[in-house]
């Protein structure tokens, strides 16, 4: 920690902009050069630092506009009146005066924004985990509507695992209400837009015709190896013995 | 209770209705006799006072509900009601 009195002239632009931000002074236009920020800062900061500022909480507004991490680090306690009043501001709080009977509610309120603030941080680490860039794109805009069916769905089958490929037993309608279970959903039904309708018509009749093809794939693999089997074993009792039905099975039966 | 409810919406209407005045803390929705003598212990006997502390909170309701919570140990119910009513006077006669 610089105990020293930084020579702002040193600083990057960018943490010129964000101490002039700190110290609610008004930043120039967008596209402006270092020597504006730097003008800007001597006048309004360097004074105050002469006068005895302390450096040391003016790093730590700063160390908080940087990094997340380190903002969930900062203590709001420890900052003046007038740096809390900054920190609040440069996470869009407009504070009033902070007095006595104010000064621990606002030091609540900056703790609770940086917490949040920190929170969002990992919930965003957490997404890309979960949803990576492979997903379709339908996908990701129903998320909402299939957040709230699907806590019903692992409440009727605990044991069931939501896949990646939207594929659940649930989304057939049938299925929905069995055992007389009343279906209640998280959230009441919001009216939706046509095509997400069409969308979702199409999704419920894609399920079944997946396992359509599947069960027909079965019956068809049987139907044919029985067909082989029967040619096989059967074609002597046929042609010799064609009179009843039962020695027609008999083969089958007898191995 | 619902008598205590009613009671404290014909109180909201009685301090909205009018300038507060010299009124006792006690007369601010919300704020019964347990709360209006543990906010007169903490130097705020008046409606006004409390009305300042509102006011140095920019009239923001939801920062006032914490601070009364905080300092009062009043329920949600009780310090939302207050600070509506401060909001509404304030709407009224500010």
């Amino acid at each position: 920690m610089p105990v020293f009195v930084e020579d702002p002239a040193l600083l990057s632009k960018s943490r010129l902009k964000s101490d002039l931000v700190a110290h609610n002074v008004e930043l120039p236009a967008a596209g402006s050069k270092k020597e504006v920020y730097l003008k800007l800062h001597l006048k309004h900061i360097g004074r105050k630092n002469t006068a005895g500022f302390s450096s040391k909480s003016q790093n730590n507004i700063c160390s908080c506009e940087q990094s997340p991490e380190d903002a969930v680090t900062l203590d709001p306690t420890s900052l003046t009146d007038e740096d809390l009043k900054a920190a609040l501001l440069a996470h869009g709080v407009k504070a009033g005066p902070i007095v006595a009977s104010t000064r621990t509610l606002y030091e609540k309120k900056l703790s609770k924004l940086l917490q949040s603030a920190g929170h969002k941080h990992l919930n965003g680490a957490e997404k890309g985990v979960l949803y990576s860039d492979s997903e379709e794109e339908e996908e990701e805009e129903e998320n909402g509507e299939e957040d709230a069916e699907s806590g019903i769905q692992t409440d009727l089958f605990p044991d069931a695992q939501t896949t990646p490929t939207g594929i659940y037993a649930t989304r057939r309608r049938p299925i929905k209400g069995a055992a007389g279970r009343p279906i209640q959903y998280l959230y009441p039904d919001s009216p939706v837009s046509p095509t997400t309708l069409e969308r979702r018509e199409v999704e419920r009749r894609l399920v079944p015709v997946l396992v359509q093809i599947v069960v027909f794939l079965v019956v068809a693999c049987v139907l044919y190896l029985t067909c082989i089997y029967l040619l096989d074993k059967s074609f002597s009792p046929l042609e010799q013995t064609s009179t009843s039905s039962f020695t027609l099975y008999f083969p089958l039966m007898g191995v | 209770s619902s008598g205590n409810m009613s009671t404290t919406s014909q109180k909201h209407r009685d301090f909205v209705g009018e300038p507060m005045g010299d009124k006792a803390v006690t007369a601010l929705s919300g704020i019964g006799e347990t709360l209006g003598k543990k906010l007169a212990t903490d130097g705020f006997d008046k409606a006004y006072v409390v009305l300042g502390q509102f006011l140095l909170l920019r009239k923001d309701t939801e920062m006032f509900t914490e601070w009364l919570k905080d300092t009062t140990g009043a329920n949600s119910r009780q310090a939302v009601s207050c600070a509506q009513c401060l909001k509404e006077w304030c709407d009224a006669f500010l």
